[in-house]
Formats: structure tokens, C-alpha cells, sequence
């Protein structure tokens, strides 16, 4: 059940979503991870990606165009 | 109307916070793309305009490029003898830009970014210089080229596509090797 941060200000597409998809794949079932993102394409295919992978997804917005994705590792 | 109750507003969600689909975003392509014909008489293009932009700087430090192969077809010589607000591309494109603007300031999502190594400063020089010279001697980006060329129906929009795709997918995975550290 352990949080991981992963920082993606300043990246634009597709770094983000492939630093994501590298990253939960090295987390356990259970733990979440918290995506920082401030690019809007990536607001869009991360959390699709996600979903599309069945993992529980949330985003927040956390400022003007800067935003955490919640993903929980369900598989 | 508090700010609050504003942003949580299901209307202004859907029209100005969260991003359109890609379906609305192709048909309101099209329709655009039949209202630029209809009103200028050519089809979108975004870089031609760069090159034209390039060669009134360089008249106006008196240069000539009356000799340039590049602008000596009629229509390259008819962009020449205009200007800024005269030529229907680069008044579109001054208008993608504010239009870019003032959709981010709707949805409150502007923000400037920070650079976050000289790497992705080098990268984005290289890819622009690349693009812009790569764009010239295509004759059009994927705008121009790929987009109005299938619009049009003309063979080279589909060649540009597969060339494009082939180019992507190097690309990519020399981003994945160099920015994924």
C-alpha cells in the first residue's frame, strides 16, 4: 500500500505517459501512484491509458493547469 | 456566481475544461477545412506562411529572393507582393495562436512552464529546425500536406502519411532513449 510520486511538470507528450507506464509496472498490486502533470494532452492519455488497464483512476486539479493522477494498481 | 460553483458547473465542463473527443475535433476539422476553401479559395496550411514571413525580413533588409526556386511558382511570387493582413494564412495563424490562448485562459489552465534541462532545450531547436526545413522541401507539414492533401484527395497526402508514420516511429524511440532517463 505504498505512494509513489512521479514528477511530470515540464514534459510534454508522450514522456509522461511512458514514464508512467515504466513506472507502475515496478509497484506492487495495492500501491498507488501519483502522477504530476501540467501538459493538457496528458490529462487526456494517462488516465485513458489507465483505465484502458484497469487500474482506479483519479485526477485532481491542484492548480491552474497543473494536475495529480491518483492511479491505484489493481493488476 | 461563485468561482467555486462555476468550475463545478457540468456546462462549463464540458465546453471549456475538459478536452472535446476526437470525433468533435475532426468534424469541426472539416468543417473549418470547407470554410477556408470556400473563403480563400486554398486549403489549411500552418508553415508555408514561415517561409513568406522569411522572405519579407529579408526584403526589408534588402534582400531579394526573386530568384529563389522556392518562391517561383505564382502562387510564391502572389505571397510575396502581400502582407501580413493581407495574406489569409498568416492572419490564420495568428489566430490558432490566440485562439489557443484564449482557450486555456477559459478553462484557467495557463500556466507558464518550466524548462526543466538545457537537453529539452537542444531537442526542441533541433526538432524545430528539422521540422521547418523538413516541412520546406515536403512542400507542407502535416497540415498542409498530409491533412489538405487527403482532403483533397490527392495521392501525396497518403504518401506524406506513411513517410510521416515511418518518421514518428524513429522518433519516438529516440525520445524513449535519450528522455527517459
Amino acid at each position: 500500500m505504498a505512494e509513489y510520486e512521479l514528477d511530470c511538470l515540464g514534459e510534454a507528450c508522450p514522456v509522461p505517459l511512458v514514464k508512467t507506464e515504466n513506472k507502475l509496472k515496478e509497484l506492487e498490486v495495492g500501491d498507488t501512484l501519483i502522477v504530476i502533470i501540467d501538459h493538457s494532452c496528458a490529462l487526456k492519455n494517462v488516465p485513458e491509458w489507465a483505465r484502458k488497464n484497469n487500474h482506479e483512476v483519479e485526477v485532481e486539479e491542484i492548480g491552474d493547469g497543473e494536475y495529480e493522477i491518483f492511479i491505484d494498481k489493481t493488476a | 456566481m461563485k468561482l467555486s460553483s462555476l468550475s463545478s458547473n457540468k456546462h462549463f465542463q464540458a465546453w471549456f475544461k475538459s478536452p472535446w473527443t476526437y470525433v468533435t475535433g475532426a468534424i469541426l476539422l472539416s468543417i473549418f477545412q470547407i470554410a477556408t476553401i470556400g473563403s480563400t479559395g486554398s486549403s489549411w496550411g500552418v508553415t508555408g506562411p514561415f517561409a513568406t514571413w522569411g522572405a519579407w525580413v529579408y526584403q526589408a533588409f534588402g534582400g531579394s529572393v526573386d530568384h529563389w526556386y522556392f518562391f517561383s511558382t505564382e502562387g510564391g511570387q502572389a505571397s510575396l507582393e502581400r502582407s501580413f493582413f493581407t495574406d489569409p494564412a498568416s492572419v490564420r495563424n495568428l489566430g490558432v495562436i490566440v485562439g489557443a490562448l484564449l482557450a486555456t485562459l477559459l478553462a484557467s489552465q495557463f500556466k507558464f512552464k518550466k524548462i526543466k534541462n538545457l537537453r529539452q532545450v537542444g531537442a526542441a531547436v533541433i526538432g524545430g529546425l528539422l521540422m521547418g526545413y523538413g516541412a520546406r522541401v515536403a512542400f507542407g507539414c502535416n497540415i498542409g500536406a498530409l491533412y489538405s492533401g487527403i482532403s483533397n484527395l490527392s495521392v501525396s497526402g497518403w504518401v506524406f502519411a506513411l513517410f510521416m508514420f515511418a518518421g514518428a516511429f524513429v522518433g519516438s524511440k529516440l525520445l524513449v532513449r535519450y528522455f527517459m532517463a
